[in-house]
């Protein structure tokens, strides 16, 4: 049995931030979800804010590693981007679309 | 601890060079502006000299610099030999010289500045197509990559044909292979570019999802198919075949407007920052430039027509790409400076690493310049071209400046270190 939480997933990933648009990956609605199996590997969902993203393999990459080093006892951890659904502005916290004016 | 993939991203020190010779030759050609008489037809040799000028040593140097990071960006795959961009720049850099030499004092370097740059942009072409070949998902932007690198080489072999008909004695019309010439470069090329990239770059910075994008796909076939006919028309010697082809691109440019206008409304992201500010008056200008052109078209009278290429020129095509070095320049700084620091200590984000102030100073100074200018140039009033272009040198220069501030942003304390 494995102890690891989602919320704890989602911790360690809100310290990666888009340098971008200066908000964490969370509260940007960009982490679809985090599936911990019995053993304790994660497996983390997610999409990018647009699919040309340059920024896309370090974000990934940055988002592995903060699984990896943040959270106590995972063993593998794996990233899948997905494309569907696709993002939009909706699923950002409301501190993020009032910030970028969108509400 | 925080492993990052290159294969996205170029090194630093290969692509600089091209943002900072672009810049240069921006200033330049800004200066140059006050030595051309707005009255002077498009034949004359000066303004074919500032004409290469600008688009040699600003447009096609900066876009060069751009596709070097965006390529890979926009395909998704890698470059097939990136270092080739090495060799590039300074290839290209001393032919545009020579070749602004030639079309000012001395015709005989035309031909030698012309090789030079046809070398230059072949080697690009070489990279970029060698590229697209290993491209899965073919979408439009790769489609628009492609046609638009094709016509580039066409406009080219054009171009340098031209040169030996200058400099070299070549028996061939220049004067009606001129058109030709400037739309497969500017729209074949420049402005299908542009086409293509804008369907990644509006979205992506103005965070807009869930547009049509039919528009768009108008547009590519339209510039396309009016190219070609263009092209086809002037090796047949065909007259109204060249008119339908300058009308459908036209109508292209029309439904790309309508696109931007439908990527605008569902924009996200409605802070108002230089890049967004740039972008308005860029699409603003042509607009103008589009209402000028067709009203040329029915009333004949040049002064309106070059007013029309003016805005197309220093209002569209200039704000389009000083608007984006304010976010290429600071994410290929960030990239190279502070990625690595990323999860170690704080990083700046990236509107922290252009120079607010001087780019708001550029930005008043050069619309305030190209409107002026514009209008200058529309009524016949020298004075106030020369007013505008004043207004204008002042605007470049302050790009010059922000483009050192934003290369040089955390380079003392990565040096420091």
């Amino acid at each position: 049995m494995c102890n690891i939480t989602k919320e704890s997933v989602y911790d360690a990933i809100s310290n990666v931030i888009d340098p971008e648009v200066g908000f964490n990956l969370v509260e940007m609605g960009l982490i679809y979800d985090a599936i911990i199996d019995d053993e304790c590997n994660v497996k983390v969902v997610m999409t990018l804010s647009t699919r040309g993203c340059p920024l896309h393999q370090m974000l990934t990459q940055w988002v592995k590693d903060a699984v990896e080093i943040r959270v106590d006892g995972v063993k593998d951890v794996e990233i899948e981007v997905v494309w569907e659904p696709e993002w939009n502005i909706s699923m950002a916290d409301d501190n993020v679309k009032k910030a970028l004016g969108a509400i | 601890m925080f492993s990052i993939s290159k294969d996205y991203a170029p090194p630093f020190k290969m692509i600089a060079p091209f943002f900072i010779i672009g810049s240069i030759f921006f200033f330049l050609a800004t200066v140059a502006l006050l030595f051309m008489d707005p009255i002077l037809g498009h034949f004359d040799p000066h303004i074919a000299g500032w004409v290469h000028l600008y688009l040699l040593g600003f447009v096609m140097i900066i876009i060069f610099g751009a596709m070097a990071q965006l390529i890979p960006v926009v395909v998704e795959v890698g470059h097939y030999s990136v270092d080739l961009y090495y060799v590039i720049w300074p290839i290209m850099l001393i032919g545009t010289i020579l070749m602004v030499i030639g079309f000012w004092w001395i015709s005989a370097l035309l031909p030698y500045g012309g090789l030079l740059v046809l070398t230059s942009m072949l080697i690009y072409l070489y990279d970029t197509l060698m590229t697209l070949k290993r491209v899965k998902n073919i979408t439009l932007t790769v489609k628009t990559a492609v046609a638009a690198n094709l016509f580039l080489t066409t406009g080219i072999v054009v171009g340098f044909i031209m040169t030996l008909a200058i400099g070299a004695g070549v028996n061939i019309d220049i004067s009606w292979w001129l058109g030709t010439h400037a739309i497969l470069v500017l729209g074949g090329y420049v402005v299908l570019t542009i086409i293509g990239l804008s369907l990644i770059l509006l979205p992506m910075f103005g965070l807009a999802h869930g547009f049509d994008e039919t528009s768009i796909n108008r547009a590519f076939n339209l510039m396309v198919g009016g190219v070609i006919l263009h092209l086809f028309s002037t090796l047949i010697g065909f007259s109204f075949g060249r008119l339908v082809a300058l009308l459908i691109i036209f109508v292209s440019i029309g439904f790309y407007i309508n696109q931007v206008w439908l990527i605008y409304k569902v924009r996200a992201r409605k802070e108002n920052d230089i890049w967004a500010r740039s972008m308005f008056f860029g699409y603003g200008s042509l607009v103008v430039a589009m209402l000028l052109s067709i009203i040329s078209l029915i009333f004949d009278v040049e002064s309106i027509l070059l007013s029309a290429v003016w805005f197309l020129v220093m209002g569209f095509v200039t704000f389009l790409i000083t608007g984006h070095l304010y976010k290429i320049i600071p994410f290929l700084v960030w990239f190279e400076r502070f990625s690595p620091l990323v999860g170690k200590e704080r990083v700046p984000m990236l509107n922290e690493m252009y120079p607010k102030k001087m780019a708001d100073f550029e930005f008043i100074l050069s619309a305030t310049g190209v409107i002026i200018a514009g209008i200058g140039i529309l009524i016949k009033w020298n004075d106030l071209y020369y007013g505008g272009v004043a207004l204008l040198i002042g605007g470049a220069g302050f790009m010059l400046v922000s483009v050192k501030w934003m290369l040089e942003f955390g380079k003392k304390r990565k040096e420091e270190k």
